[in-house]
């Protein structure tokens, strides 16, 4: 009988088991994605050439452990919330306190267990989506990668039956201890404040000089890579207590000036907004400083992946002077050049005897060559033109790269035209063209490399054009892209639905309060707009605290990454995209529970 | 400005047609003049709190009119609705309902916060209707550190704030002690009587409604008995209510 209306209590309360349900499937399909890499240790030894990578693997699966535990607890005290007025009645009618203990132990149980499976699935599904997507949108080469993983499934399914156990455990022992009168009250206990202005100045003082002495610390190994080893902790020590202090009381006193400032707080309901979010504050200081180094971090993770990007871009760029080298282009391939778009074309012409290579130098004359060069200390490349080629050594080189591997290896001699004519040997043409962005007509390009390869075999393995250096390093760094992309985004989801519950969790207390401002007469669009304006902060502050963090943050890369800060503008966009998805949703979800 | 509620032929009825209905007002008529201090008395289920609710326009009737300062309620949209419970009605709550984390001072501002009122205009408000109802030195307090009959007070003096025409109160002093809900309803009289404010209160409790001028008894929806008290005592008055109470159940 009591089971019977245990589960007629749940369906009553639909909506809100949606929420915890999407939630904890949320949580482990997560969880399932970032170890589906994480444990792969073929796909991770084959895809980075660091040998940090696994360790980097293993330090992102504590911290996702951990998060998942957080969130996880969320969500039991949001179920807990909402089932124990029933269960207090329970009680009050005679159910026996073991009995009832063990009902919310087998519910905990059976609700992490469905989500747990649903989840995973979803996991599977998702990690094939998002590895497609980020194969395809950033043209990278991942090897040993599949969507389903057994040993990835094995270790979410034991997390999360271990820390469901748990947490069953905990809520059927807490709901025995607690009393009758306090389940069936819980809702109207009282609010606790509290007032400490100097601790809060203290607080607000040192917080902001740890978080200086954090992006010191970062800028300064970054700068000195000697000093990494230290530098590291240092700065994580540093930024966390920074960012917990900073929270704690910094942001309470902007809101308290703002209070205070009655033009400001004294107009519709903006006091209120500004004391629930004081009073959130308070409570939130724990989850809101953790959502901001997981911000900083998942968003670090996305931009030093894209980072890597750039440096395929640098090096490439760096090899060839041409984009596109092709020996005597017959009909089709000349339909192919046609395609691009050009923005300088040289046309080169030799002649050998076997031993030696021959040019006839008013070519040159005529179509200056363009080189490459690398400065070694700098690792930047430095692009040149020059009409006379017997005086530079990295044009000769370039040049020598263009031919057919064969006569590579000859030596190359530049002639006069006279000379040149008097060689009796069959002549081979050379087309180079620089095209106005190797990346625009990236496609059209890969197209001709590969019917160059197709009419000389040869270039294969010798390869020489810029395309073959591309695949070379794409490769290469394909793979630690990969890594950084799907970390951050594994991270962001994470925190964000973390943020979302802590924040989900507290609205059934908020229905009253929503209610009570409803029957003195304020408008549902003014009620609206208090609650999105409140969750907005609550998305804002760690937000922008984890982006200051990131910004200073990469100061750690300028001696490993070719300009850390270029195109920074993409990853940022992108994680701003979806984490404003989550805030969306979050208050969508609010409003469907506190508004009528 | 005769009338301040002026209530004719309303019926609620719950339920879509077709289905089993229940009637829980019907054909109720009556009105309170300005300054009236008026009790409305029933047992649970006798349709009073329905009756409130479309008064302070939470609800709306299923037939009939409501004109409140001249204006009839039941045509309002939405925000008109809104509108018109800011600026025209006062509330107080049986369990106060006041914001935890807001101080008594701005529990007490809110509603001329929610107007848009000129901000210097709101603290010579507050601190008025404050010195009045002798909140002056708890206004910096939160609820959580006030007293049940502290906490209706501030609640009292949130729905008077702002002047509105008529302050509706759903059993005022349900959850209060003896002492507390004796010096509310005194408090509550006191301003009846001072500054003209109509006052309408819907209790079950004998000693709350002998401190109205007339009392409205409802039951099953529909009203029977007016009670005037005209020049008897408050004793007597409570006297009278009894009696009453005895005899209308039958």
């Amino acid at each position: 009988m009591l089971n019977k209306l245990a589960l007629s209590g749940i369906k009553h309360r639909m909506r809100d088991y949606t929420v915890l349900f999407s939630g904890l499937m949320i949580a482990s399909a997560i969880f399932y994605m970032f170890m589906s890499l994480a444990t792969n240790q073929a796909f991770l030894s084959s895809n980075s050439p660091a040998a940090a990578t696994s360790f980097i693997f293993g330090f992102g699966i504590v911290l996702l452990a951990i998060i998942t535990i957080v969130y996880v607890n969320y969500a039991n005290t949001f179920l807990l919330s909402m089932r124990q007025k029933e269960y207090g009645m329970f009680m009050m009618l005679g159910a026996k306190s073991s009995k009832i203990s063990r009902m919310i132990f087998i519910e905990t149980f059976a609700i992490g267990a469905i989500s747990t499976i649903i989840g995973t699935l979803i996991g599977i599904v998702a990690t094939g989506f998002v590895s497609r997507w980020l194969i395809g949108m950033l043209d990278m080469q991942v090897k040993h990668f599949s969507s389903f993983y057994l040993p990835a499934l094995i270790w979410t399914f034991v997390f999360f039956i271990v820390i469901f156990m748990f947490s069953a455990i905990r809520n059927s022992v807490s709901l025995r201890r607690t009393k009758v009168l306090t389940l069936l009250n819980r809702d109207s206990q009282p609010v606790k404040i509290k007032r400490n202005g100097v601790l809060k100045a203290v607080q607000a003082v040192l917080g902001l000089i740890l978080l200086a002495i954090g992006y010191f610390t970062m800028w300064f190994s970054g700068n000195n890579p000697g000093a990494i080893y230290l530098g590291i902790p240092v700065a994580l020590v540093t930024i966390v207590g920074g960012t917990y202090l900073t929270i704690n009381s910094f942001v309470t006193a902007v809101i308290l000036m703002l209070k205070r400032r009655v033009n400001y707080s004294q107009k519709g309901l903006n006091n209120f907004t500004l004391s629930q979010l004081s009073f959130r504050i308070n409570d939130y200081t724990k989850i809101l400083s953790m959502v901001s180094i997981m911000f900083a971090l998942a968003l670090g993770a996305i931009t030093v992946g894209l980072g890597f990007n750039n440096q395929i871009d640098n090096v490439v760029n760096g090899q060839n002077y041409y984009d596109v080298q092709v020996t005597n282009p017959d009909a089709a391939q000349q339909k192919r050049l046609k395609d691009l778009n050009i923005d300088k074309k040289v046309v080169y012409n030799y002649k050998t005897d076997g031993k030696k290579v021959y040019y006839r130098t008013s070519e040159f004359k005529k179509q200056p060559i363009g080189y490459s060069q690398i400065n070694v200390k700098t690792m930047q490349s430095k692009l040149g033109t020059t009409s006379d080629i017997k005086k530079n050594s990295n044009a000769q080189y370039e040049l020598m790269n263009t031919r057919l591997p064969e006569t590579r290896g000859m030596q190359t001699e530049f002639v006069s035209d006279q000379d040149y004519n008097a060689i009796n040997s069959k002549e081979t043409s050379t087309v180079l063209i620089k095209t106005n962005s190797f990346k625009d007509n990236l496609s059209e390009i890969k197209a001709i490399s590969k019917a160059e390869i197709k009419s000389y075999p040869a270039l294969k393995n010798a390869g020489g054009d810029k395309y073959s250096a591309y695949t070379l390093i794409n490769g290469f760094f394909s793979g630690l892209e990969f890594m950084g992309f799907f970390l951050g985004i594994a991270f962001l989801a994470m925190l964000a639905s973390c943020l979302m519950f802590k924040i989900l969790s507290g609205a059934n207390g908020d229905v009253k309060r929503y209610n009570m401002l409803y029957k003195i007469g304020t408008k549902q669009k003014m009620l609206r707009a208090t609650i999105n304006k409140e969750i907005a902060v609550l998305f804002a502050v760690p937000a922008i605290l984890g982006i200051i963090h990131v910004l200073i943050g990469l100061q750690l890369f300028v001696k490993l990454l070719y300009k850390p800060y270029m195109n920074i503008e993409i990853p940022f966009a992108i994680f701003i995209v979806l984490y404003l998805g989550y805030y969306f949703l979050t208050r969508y979800l609010y409003k469907k529970i506190v508004l009528k | 400005m005769e009338k301040i509620v002026e209530v004719q032929n309303v019926e609620k009825i719950y339920g879509k047609a077709g289905e089993k209905q229940f009637k829980a007002l019907s054909d109720v008529n009556f009105e309170v003049k300005p300054g009236e201090f008026v009790g409305i008395m029933g047992a649970s289920g006798s349709g009073k709190t329905t009756l409130l609710n479309i008064l302070s326009t939470l609800d709306t009737p299923t037939s009939g009119q409501v004109e409140i300062a001249g204006q009839d309620i039941t045509k309002l949209n939405n925000n008109q609705m809104a509108d018109f419970r800011a600026n025209k009605i006062g509330f107080i709550f049986q369990d106060f309902n006041l914001l935890e984390n807001l101080t008594a001072y701005e529990n007490i501002a809110l509603p001329l916060a929610l107007q848009n009122k000129p901000v210097k205009s709101i603290k010579p408000s507050v601190m008025s209707i404050a010195e009045k109802l002798g909140l002056t030195d708890i206004l910096n307090h939160y609820p959580t550190e006030l007293s049940g009959g502290q906490k209706q007070r501030v609640a009292a003096a949130r729905a008077l704030v702002h002047q509105p025409s008529i302050v509706f109160g759903d059993e005022p002093t349900g959850a209060l002690d003896s002492k507390s809900a004796r010096a509310l309803l005194d408090t509550l009289t006191k301003i009846n009587r001072e500054d003209n404010v109509s006052i309408l209160l819907v209790t079950h409790d004998p000693f709350s409604a002998s401190f109205c001028d007339r009392i409205l008894f409802i039951k099953d929806g529909e009203i029977g008995q007016e009670l005037k008290k005209e020049d008897a005592t408050r004793a007597e008055y409570y006297q009278e209510i009894l009696d009453s109470l005895g005899t209308f159940a039958e």
